[in-house]
């Protein structure tokens, strides 16, 4: 074996390495900055006792707090919002503090940030709406299909019965304010054909945060770190919920 | 006593067993090096030989990288756990009364903020409406009262050669009933003429006036758009309309009594 090749596989190990040990980094940095934001945040009326942080009452109370402060905070606006309720396994969509659209989740992952980090910080991050900053989907959130009005009355067809038969596979990521990012997927296998379009949306997903991270590291930084949270939804109704929500839309989670 | 080969075991296996593995392996061993020195006879192959080999293990390694950089690392973040706070339910702390009174505390203003957010859902009548599956859902005093299927807008754009189009669908958000209309006449708009391919005529001319394509009753939400009945009932369930959303003649009269002017529409 040459010598030169000896050396690039030597160097592309070493980098490898050194992009999981920064990768591997990421989250703990993410949380610590978080934290800082949070903590610095804390007016002095609302400095809470240590004793108190670790107990399951205090917390599930002050969890409940921020969740129905969340919904508050949404039903503000007349806008349509989405909440998810992952301890009970619902998604609802809301206009003005009124469900109008409640579906089970079939399967929830995220990460361990969310539900292994400091319970306090995660509360208080989840306290207050997730604002989208940003989405990509397998399904157009408009289906706009474009006309050209007809020159005269001969050119002139009447509509004919639209076809609503056609399958859309269902996948999409909401990019939050906070840089927390929810993964919704139908729960339902793909139809034939459509397992790849899925399988596609997901690596062309990878490949751009993958490609951000390799930069950073490359810069000699930690990566951005997005804590997820991945969903599961019915097929038709994560179709509804996407079509609904609008593009800089809010989001309440209850872990 | 005389010793008997065929039986005579070693670590269990017996002799004759080991005899014909040995065999077989020197078969193997030979059936190799038989390769080996036709292949170092036959340099082309060799290299052909090589080549292929390279080729595998470098698509094998790039692969590697590949599930390495977009699986295996992405799995490994989230191996690290950055301090998980230990719950516990003290009985010393439950005796404190300073947590006793944040804990009541605590209480009361989620019932306070349970009661406000509950304050939200009105307990007069409104209607829901799903522009993605078509259907709509009516309630009074929280109930679900009626539910049926809905045509709503048909996301067409109609454009003309000029500079004019018109997008069709149904907006979504919070609105509220503004008006009640029985036995409704269509006054067309302009889009209307355009779809056909027709002249445009001035504004209060009797074409534009269309009677009975309405239905018996129609409720308005503002901006032009309404709530109404419908010849086409057999595209009811299906995104067809040019904003409004139409209801069969049973719905729309259950819909039109149910209803009253300032009554909520929830469209998504």
């Amino acid at each position: 074996m040459s010598r030169g090749l000896v050396v690039t596989v030597l160097i592309v190990t070493a980098f490898l390495i050194y992009y999981a040990i920064m990768s591997i980094m990421a989250p703990g940095k993410k949380f610590k900055e978080l934290e800082n934001e949070i903590r610095s945040g804390l007016t002095t009326t609302s400095q809470i006792d240590e004793r108190f942080i670790n107990d399951s009452l205090y917390i599930g109370l002050l969890r409940e707090k921020a969740f129905l402060q969340s919904r508050i905070l949404m039903a503000g606006t007349d806008s349509i919002s989405l909440t998810l309720n992952l301890a009970d396994s619902l998604a609802q969509l809301e206009i003005a503090g009124v469900v109008v659209k409640t579906t089970d989740i079939e399967g929830i992952r995220m990460s361990k940030m969310l539900h292994q980090g400091n319970d306090f910080i995660i509360t208080s991050l989840l306290s207050s709406p997730l604002n989208i900053t940003g989405d990509r989907a397998t399904i157009k959130k408009e289906p706009l299909m474009v006309k050209m009005a007809p020159k005269d009355t001969s050119e002139y067809k009447p509509d004919i019965m639209p076809d609503t038969s056609a399958y859309e596979a269902v996948s999409y990521i909401l990019e939050t304010d906070k840089g927390i990012r929810i993964y919704v997927t139908q729960s339902e296998k793909a139809k034939k054909g459509y397992g790849k379009e899925l399988a596609w949306f997901d690596l062309k997903y990878r490949l751009g945060n993958s490609w951000e991270a390799l930069k950073s590291a490359a810069q000699l930084k930690v990566p951005e770190y997005h804590p997820f949270i991945k969903i599961k939804l019915p097929r038709t109704d994560a179709k509804v919920i996407y079509r609904a929500i609008p593009t800089k839309g809010q989001i309440t989670v209850y872990i | 006593m005389e010793e008997n080969n065929t039986y005579n075991k070693t670590n269990g296996i017996p002799a004759v067993v080991r005899t014909n593995a040995a065999l077989l392996w020197s078969k193997v061993l030979t059936f190799f090096k038989d390769i080996a020195a036709k292949l170092s006879s036959n340099a082309k192959l060799l290299k052909s030989l090589k080549i292929t080999f390279v080729t595998f293990v470098t698509i094998l390694s790039l692969f590697a990288i590949f599930m390495f950089v977009f699986y295996a690392v992405p799995a490994l973040q989230e191996i690290p756990s950055p301090g998980k706070t230990q719950i516990t339910s003290s009985k010393e702390l439950k005796e404190n009364p300073e947590y006793k009174k944040t804990i009541t505390a605590l209480t009361r203003e989620n019932q306070r903020l349970a009661k406000k957010y509950d304050s939200y859902t009105s307990g007069q009548s409104y209607i829901v409406i799903n522009t993605t599956d078509n259907r709509f859902y009516l309630y009074r005093n929280r109930k679900l009262v009626r539910e049926g299927f809905c045509s709503s807008g048909s996301y067409t754009m109609l454009k003309t050669e000029g500079e004019r189009k018109w997008i069709f669908k149904t907006p979504k958000g919070k609105y509220r009933i503004q008006g009640k209309i029985s036995s409704p006449v269509w006054r067309k708009p302009d889009w209307a003429f355009v779809e056909e391919g027709l002249p445009i005529p001035p504004a209060d001319h009797p074409s534009r006036y269309e009677y009975g394509v309405l239905g018996d009753y129609a409720l308005s939400i503002g901006d032009g758009y309404l709530i109404h009945g419908t010849i086409y009932k057999r595209f009811l369930g299906m995104p067809v309309t040019h904003g409004c959303v139409r209801l069969n003649d049973e719905d729309l009269e259950a819909v039109y009594n149910t209803l009253s002017i300032g009554s909520k529409v929830y469209i998504f």
